[in-house]
């Protein structure tokens, strides 16, 4: 089972506590982290193990001093990172305009856009629904996250897949 | 190398050797060899240093270079042979060597080494003379008749490979072929739309209508498949109860139980019922569809009013009605229509055997050839089908033969003292380590490991009064009502692990079925079986 990270990039503390503090029934089965800016991000991604890690989701704030969050993402996309194959990315934001938008969309790969302010049980149920499709598309065994993710979804994968059976 | 593997390892290597060096007059060193091939698969399917699958190749892997005329020992061990030397009428000269302790010498003919017994009239220092009609001059005797090979003809390579595609690995492929396609077509998910929707909306309704199509559908497909499938089914329809309603658990623990009993009623229901009719047709004894079926029915219908009961007791549900929306249409293509034709149709066949005669797995082959011809199953479904659930039966069906073969079985079952308990008690206590023992390890290996042992039990006449039918349904169906672990089938694996239920909930209840359902085989084998055959 690898150890599938959750990473929440956020410059105002306030807001970061509220997200990992959303966000923390996850945390029985995902290691929930946060960082303060790209940078601290950066050091987090690159001090994975890249047999054993994976970063299922990344929530990642727009606009930060220093790197912004876009251009963190579309960086990260372009130097292809092992445990970032799979990963499923959140954009959240107050203010981006039409140009940021249509980049995070075209050049980041961004899953969902999340526009800020936010309630906890639509930011739990988006976690929710992209750690489901990151645990199918990286082909982790869904077993253990059924009660935490979405468990019809990955019951009918179970079935799909007829790999889990008398022979394990 | 983890410690888990090298344990697994020194234990199986331990158990080969042992096997091999083990001080026992009364078994065969081909029957060693298969003992030692026996341990050392018993510790690798037991601890699983590798997938059980790949065990079972090594099985057969073993026995092919190990127990097969062709295999490098038998090539490379090839007992020497002697010519008697006349020296009067019907009285012959042979070495001291080729003579066995009861008096007769293995005369090779055909290929294969076969007792004479001859009549010892002279004894010298390193020959015998002997007298016996039945020699010629032409006679290759073996020069030691206590050879390995002497003593035990080593069969064709073909009778192991042929385990691979033995009647009954193809029986389950076609219930494989049909349920990929089923599962293309979600002919599975309409059919549980239809069935459930007459159990209208109490929740006790509700609840049976679950466990009558859970072990409908598991009766023909895969327990697991079925269960993964209700799963997602019925998910959505529980969570609309209240949380903390008890009631959710009580679903969540019908679908796992209800496909583990489903799995008895056929003979594709579950690999161990595989083992079972592969031990009876080794005997001779071959049992049609509808036979399996008129036998473990009752058993199944009894077990799940029995399981319903239990679970509305235990866990009864505080709503008086819950909504269930399920939708869906079956599809109307002509792939579609060819699908539900040739399904229909196989198991028509397959239940109508007492009419037709034809072997139920002869017409398995009906679906294997038709849905690939007509691509309701395609590339992509054929190489996603469970492959690995046919090695590992074949792997068992494959140590079951070398175990009759080689007369293991037969001394295996020689060893503990069986008269104490006589032949109803020996029986009961099969039952009772098939049921323990699959609570802890996968059904078939269990099936596997007692079968053999089951079946020369009760053909060396020690089970007086006992069909062998009984003796393999008993340790079939007992593997079956092994459900008190989340390990104990992966069914209960996927029901715990939706959350829903706590494994403490799992036990008491799987405790419970396992004890009646216990009671209910020995009921069942006294009553019923045993008076049929």
């Amino acid at each position: 089972m690898p150890d599938i990270h959750i990473l929440c990039i956020e410059d105002e503390p306030d807001v970061l506590d509220a997200v990992l503090r959303d966000l923390a029934p996850f945390e029985e089965k995902f290691t929930l982290t946060g960082a303060a800016d790209a940078a601290e991000a950066r050091e987090i991604l690159e001090g994975l193990d890249p047999e054993n890690d994976a970063v299922g989701l990344i929530f990642c704030d727009h606009i930060m001093p220093g790197q912004r969050g876009i251009e963190l993402l579309i960086a990260l996309k372009k130097e292809n990172l092992q445990p970032l194959e799979y990963t499923r990315k959140v954009l959240f934001t107050g203010q981006a305009d039409h140009a940021d938008t249509i980049q995070a969309i075209n050049e980041a790969g961004i899953d969902h856009y999340l526009a800020k302010p936010w309630e906890a049980d639509e930011l739990r149920g988006l976690a929710r629904k992209l750690l489901t499709e990151f645990v199918i598309a990286a082909r982790i065994p869904p077993l253990p996250y059924m009660a935490v993710l979405d468990g019809a979804r990955l019951a009918e994968v179970i079935h799909d897949r007829n790999d889990l059976n008398e022979t394990g | 190398m983890n410690r888990k593997t090298l344990i697994a390892l020194v234990l199986a290597v331990a158990g080969f050797i042992t096997a091999l060096l083990l001080p026992v007059a009364d078994l065969s060193t081909a029957g060693q060899i298969t003992l030692g091939i026996f341990l050392f698969a018993a510790v690798f399917w037991v601890l699983e240093p590798i997938p059980i699958y790949a065990t079972s190749l090594l099985v057969i892997l073993l026995q092919v270079l190990l127990l097969s005329a062709q295999g490098p020992l038998a090539q490379y061990t090839a007992p020497a042979t002697v010519q008697p030397v006349r020296v009067e009428a019907n009285v012959w000269e042979i070495p001291a060597t080729a003579l066995t302790d009861d008096g007769s010498v293995r005369v090779r003919r055909n290929g294969r080494f076969q007792a004479v017994a001859v009549d010892v009239r002279e004894t010298a220092a390193d020959t015998v003379a002997v007298r016996s009609a039945e020699l010629t001059e032409d006679s290759a005797l073996a020069r030691r008749a206590r050879h390995w090979q002497a003593e035990f003809s080593p069969p064709s390579y073909t009778i192991f490979l042929n385990t691979l595609a033995s009647p009954i690995i193809i029986l389950f492929l076609g219930g494989f072929v049909m349920a990929a396609g089923a599962s293309k077509y979600r002919v599975d998910r309409n059919l549980i739309r239809i069935i459930l929707r007459p159990f209208g909306t109490r929740p006790a309704s509700i609840m049976i209508g679950m466990m009558v199509i859970t072990a409908l559908l598991s009766a023909f497909m895969s327990n697991t498949a079925t269960t993964a499938m209700m799963m997602a089914v019925v998910l959505p329809i529980i969570g609309a109860a209240p949380e903390g309603d008890r009631f959710r658990i009580g679903v969540a623990l019908c679908i796992p139980f209800a496909a583990n009993l489903g799995g008895i009623a056929t003979p594709i229901g579950t690999p161990p019922n595989a083992i079972a009719l592969g031990a009876l047709a080794q005997q001779g004894v071959n049992i049609p569809f509808t036979t399996w079926m008129g036998l473990t029915v009752p058993l199944v219908v009894l077990m799940l009013v029995f399981v319903w009961f239990l679970l509305l007791r235990v866990f009864p549900s505080g709503e008086k009605n819950l909504a269930l929306e399920l939708t869906g249409t079956f599809e109307t293509s002509p792939k579609a229509w060819a699908l539900y034709i040739v399904a229909g149709g196989t198991i028509l066949l397959w239940v109508t055997e007492a009419l037709h005669g034809l072997s139920s797995s002869l017409v398995a082959l009906i679906p294997v050839a038709l849905l690939t011809a007509f691509q309701v199953v395609e590339k992509k479904e054929v190489r996603n089908l469970p492959w690995e659930v046919l090695w590992l039966m074949a792997g068992g069906l494959a140590l079951g033969v070398a175990m009759r073969e080689t007369g293991l079985a037969e001394w295996m079952v020689g060893i503990v003292p069986w008269g104490v308990l006589g032949a109803a008690g020996a029986l009961a206590v099969f039952g009772i380590v098939a049921i323990l023992l699959s609570n802890f390890i996968s059904n078939t290996v269990a099936a596997t490991l007692l079968m053999p042992l089951v079946m020369s039990f009760v053909a060396s006449g020690m089970a007086e009064g006992f069909a062998l039918t009984t003796a393999a349904l008993t340790v079939a169906v007992g593997t079956s009502l092994a459900m008190a672990l989340p390990v104990s089938t992966p069914p209960n694996a996927i029901a715990v692990s939706t959350g829903l239920i706590r494994t403490p909930d799992m036990v008491k209840m799987g405790v419970i079925i396992g004890t009646v359902g216990y009671a209910a085989v020995l009921a069942m084998a006294f009553l019923f079986w045993n008076l049929i055959f």
